[in-house]
């Protein structure tokens, strides 16, 4: 019973919801812990900033090609812009910088809380009074919510451009009319939406993390473990609700259409 | 030094600062602690002595309230901790100091900030008072030149004194020590005995210690107790210890020299009675027929029993 796998991830989600909850709750104590929160940010955001860019370069630039092939059959290469804007900024942006942050400061984050549970530092928290939550959970799950997001408009934009680049040189799209086309490709609630989930995408892989380095158990071995679930867990999660947050998107946005 | 005997009883007062009574608790499917009991007087350094993998961290883990028995009390200053809130756990635990058997600094901050940590979180003292604390502790433990220093970057040895000097910076009534010199030289745990002496002496602080070198539990303890299969199996001076007639004990602290581990069935283990103990192994000792089963050679059963202690389980908290 003690091993049945269902049970034992049913028990890891509920842990994790709770120290989600829990270290929301602690909001009050980020001005206490700010040195803590701007350390994380730096680590979360600055540091993922240069990889983060390459990577949405990259993946605006093959996206740009493919449409392009396929819009070319159609005289219709201008629209890329279009394509590009519009699937960076609802789904692109949001889940691969996710994607990003996970393997770069999802799987560490597991690892540093893992250890730092193996090596007695959290129960020494404890005696000392004072909250793990408050003074290990909270400063990253905070800095990777406000980090998320910053990072997925600079991911975006960079995802943007690398499609334009693409289009004006290998598609020959002047640039004006990429940036015609593009401007229709997203409103500002689409980019508010983007945003959203880049947020709820960045609780969900921050507690994930945290939760799995809380949980750790048995030495080194045990640390692995947690950062290995980490990345797995994470990126079956935030692939899971990006689809559900898209249908329910979608949802919406032909219910404010059948009404206007 | 004193004119006194540091261990004389005339020093230490009879109101008992812990008190554990017919404490159990089952870990995996074995029952670690065994109706434990015994008590720590204010003022004294109690040592706990026994072998790997038996149960002494999870004993100092039930004091502080880091797991919870299964059955029996424990007091601290009178207070029943057992049956206590995690909000009540905290206000409990400002009486208490721990020295982590792995010294458990926080890896991102340096010496200076670690024992800094506790003063920051639960007094509203200035930056400069804090800093004038943190250089007494440190320069008590004799790190202070090494205050900017990260954990990584310090051995085994600084960074149990530089835990020591945490667990000491709130002053508290009550220090706890895992193992404090184990994996230190002889002349650095000689170091840290003398510190435990010196905060009972002149702190007048109650301190119980885990320990496995005899040495080290001699030079500190007032009294010590001798864990063994869930309870404990001997207290007394160290004196008394050093002269038992039980044969485990015996074993225990000749390095195996002495005495064999019998297979004395359990019942015949007196369980945190006081000092004198002859009388009443005298009088559990029709029950311990067994006694002559094994002779001298044998293997010591305990290590049949208690294979490498596997890697633990973590007390998951919701
Ligand atoms: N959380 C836990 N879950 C399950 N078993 C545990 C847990 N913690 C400790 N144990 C088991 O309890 C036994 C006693 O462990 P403990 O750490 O108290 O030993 P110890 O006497 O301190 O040994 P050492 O001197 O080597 O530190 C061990 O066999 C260990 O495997
Ligand atoms: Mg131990």
């Amino acid at each position: 019973m003690k091993d049945f796998i269902g049970l034992r991830a049913v028990r890891g989600a509920g842990y994790t919801l709770l120290l989600l909850l829990e270290a929301l709750g602690y909001i009050n104590h980020a001005w206490k812990r700010r040195r803590a929160l701007f350390t994380q940010m730096h680590v979360i955001g600055t540091q993922s900033l240069a990889i983060t860019c390459f990577f949405m370069l990259l993946v605006g630039m093959v996206f740009a090609l493919q449409t392009g092939i396929e819009f070319a059959r159609f005289g219709q290469t201008s629209l890329v812009g279009l394509v590009i804007v519009s699937a960076m900024v609802r789904e692109l942006g949001p889940w691969m910088t996710a994607f990003v942050l996970i393997a770069r400061v999802g799987s560490s984050m597991a690892a540093e809380i893992g250890t730092m549970k193996t090596s007695e530092e959290i129960d020494a928290l404890e005696v000392m009074s004072i909250n793990p939550v408050s003074f290990v959970v909270m400063p990253r799950l905070i800095g990777y919510a406000i980090m998320g997001p910053i990072l997925t408009v600079f991911g975006t934009l960079v995802g943007v451009a690398g499609g334009a680049l693409v289009a004006n040189v290998q598609l020959g799209v002047p640039l004006a009319d990429f940036l015609r086309f593009a401007e229709r490709g997203a409103e500002p609630l689409d980019v508010y939406w983007g945003l959203l989930k880049s947020l709820v995408f960045s609780l969900c892989a921050g507690a994930v993390a945290c939760s799995n380095g809380m949980r750790t158990s048995g030495g080194a071995v045990g640390v692995g473990r947690a950062s290995r679930n980490t990345v797995v867990v994470a990126l079956t999660l935030t692939v899971f609700l990006n689809y559900l947050l898209t249908s329910f998107y979608r949802m919406v946005k032909r219910l404010v259409a059948g009404i206007l | 030094m004193q004119t006194e005997d540091p261990h004389t009883e005339a020093l230490v007062d009879s109101t008992p600062v812990v008190e554990f009574t017919g404490v159990c608790k089952m870990l995996g499917n074995r029952k670690i602690l065994d109706n434990l009991s015994f008590g720590v007087q204010r003022g004294e350094t109690f040592v706990i002595i026994g072998y790997s993998g038996t149960g002494k961290s999870v004993t100092l883990r039930n004091l502080i309230g880091l797991m919870r028995p299964d059955e029996g009390s424990i007091r601290v200053a009178g207070e029943e901790i057992t049956t206590m809130t995690n909000k009540e756990l905290e206000v409990m635990r400002r009486k208490f100091g721990v020295l982590f058997q792995s010294g458990a600094l926080i890896a991102w901050l340096d010496l200076f900030q670690n024992v800094e940590l506790p003063l920051l979180e639960h007094s509203k003292m200035s930056r400069r008072k804090r800093a004038e604390i943190v250089q007494q502790k440190l320069e008590l433990v004799n790190l202070w030149q090494d205050k900017d220093k990260f954990p990584a970057e310090i051995s085994g040895g600084m960074k149990k004194r530089a835990g020591l000097a945490r667990a000491i910076a709130l002053d508290p009534e009550l220090v706890l020590y895992d193992e404090p010199s184990s994996g230190l030289d002889p002349v650095i745990g000689y170091e840290i005995d003398k510190l435990i002496n010196r905060l009972r002496d002149q702190l007048k602080m109650t301190q119980i210690v885990v320990t496995h070198d005899m040495e080290s539990a001699y030079t500190i303890a007032s009294r010590i107790g001798m864990f063994y299969q869930g309870g404990m199996l001997q207290i007394g001076t160290p004196d008394e210890i050093r002269t038992s007639e039980i044969e485990e004990v015996q074993h225990f602290i000749t390095g195996g020299r002495k005495g064999a581990v019998s297979r004395r069935s359990t019942t015949a283990i007196l369980k945190g009675r006081s000092p004198t103990l002859s009388a009443r192994l005298e009088a559990g000792h029709d029950e311990a027929h067994t006694a002559t089963e094994t002779g001298g050679d044998a293997a010591p059963e305990i290590m049949e029993l208690e294979p490498e202690p596997s890697p633990p389980e973590p007390e998951n908290k919701p």
